[in-house]
């Protein structure tokens, strides 16, 4: 019998897990539709079926496996793939400094563990849900995590291998790679709330169209630069207002993704 | 290198896993003093917002690195009415839906 403190999952309150599924049920339609998009982009561009498998069951992240397959389908160097899938994932850095004070007091694994699931929708479901509640960490808020990500990650999994398995089968002229751009747009879409995001990712179109014959495809991260900074300064002539801060679940996406 | 060439997708994989981990992972493991400026924070919240962008735009705006935008690009048309819909609706099967529905009519009628 090991010890409670050497588990991957720190102790969870039975009733605040069943919310956390309940909570996260409504969402599991999308959360599928998301993950049979991925996994079909993933074996339609040209991965196999195995190695599309052993991406969903690591990475899980269908944003960022999204965004690098044009990178991967092309043969880009590997730092530009992880650079790309890294900025798609900072917003996570966010959600992580907004929750942290639930986990940070936990075992190192169980803290790589709930990080590892900490989401999108899992973050706003559970910063919804304890914003006013002072508690450092408790059984019921790990319950109700771990209820919301039990319920994700199974949908995310189980639609993804369906995608994976089922994708090879889908002509090429239905056009599905676009579903994968809708999907990333619908991300996207949330995001741009106000002024100074709606004017960096205007740059970041523009220069990213510009630059599209950038070896490498370097021309991503030089967009993202060229717009993060416009944001910047957009914010800094917009003044005051918009420096009034939304909180991180409303500028992240309210619907759907891993 | 490209999607059917082993080692590259594993050590890309491994990346990428570690990249979900480290960014999800962040500040649960960073000691509480340790806080993340209004400013950075800002920063990052604007970074993904590009980058998905940046992704998006070369891949429905061009066509073998050329710029693509125009009446014949029938994905540009689907995906701005689906950007547009989903900005009002929210909701992100009914945003597909319009969007491949749109494509595949521009497609196979007009």
């Amino acid at each position: 019998m090991t010890a409670v403190r050497d588990t991957w999952i720190p102790p969870v309150d039975k009733q605040a897990y069943r919310e956390g599924v309940r909570a996260m049920m409504p969402m599991a339609l999308a959360i599928s539709v998301w993950g049979v998009v991925t996994g079909v982009a993933m074996v339609n561009q040209g991965m196999s079926v195995t190695v599309g498998l052993i991406m969903t069951f690591t990475v899980f992240a269908g944003s960022a496996q999204l965004a690098v397959l044009p990178l991967l389908a092309v043969g880009a160097p590997l730092p530009v793939v992880w650079a790309t899938a890294l900025v798609v994932n900072l917003r996570f850095v966010i959600f992580a400094a907004s929750s942290r004070r639930s986990f940070v007091d936990l075992t190192l694994r169980q803290r790589i563990l709930a990080g590892y699931l900490n989401g999108d929708l899992g973050f706003a479901l559970f910063s919804q849900r304890f914003a006013d509640d002072p508690d450092r960490g408790s059984p019921v808020q790990w319950g109700y995590f771990y209820g919301g990500a039990v319920v994700n990650w199974v949908a995310w999994q189980a639609a993804s291998v369906a995608g994976i398995v089922l994708g090879g089968f889908a002509p090429e002229e239905w056009g599905l790679e676009l579903a994968a751009y809708l999907a990333l747009t619908a991300v996207l879409v949330p995001m741009c709330v106000k002024f100074p995001a709606i004017a960096g990712v205007a740059v970041a179109v523009v220069v990213s169209v510009m630059t599209v014959d950038l070896p490498m495809r370097l021309g991503l991260l030089v967009a993202v630069a060229a717009g993060v900074t416009v944001a910047m300064l957009a914010e800094h002539l917009h003044g005051r207002q918009a420096l009034r801060r939304a909180t991180p679940a409303s500028a992240g996406t309210e619907e759907v993704t891993t | 290198m490209g999607l059917d060439h082993w080692p590259y997708m594993l050590a890309a994989i491994a990346g990428l896993t570690i990249v979900t981990v480290a960014t999800r992972a962040s500040f649960f493991m960073l000691p509480s003093q340790v806080q993340l400026p209004a400013r950075v924070e800002r920063a990052l919240r604007y970074a993904p917002a590009c980058a998905l962008a940046a992704i998006v735009a070369p891949g429905v705006l061009t066509r073998d690195h050329d710029i693509a935008i125009g009446w014949g690009n029938d994905q540009m048309w689907a995906l701005l009415i689906a950007a547009a819909v989903y900005a009002r609706a929210r909701n992100m099967i009914v945003m597909m839906a319009v969007g491949m529905g749109v494509f595949t009519f521009l497609r196979l009628v007009v």
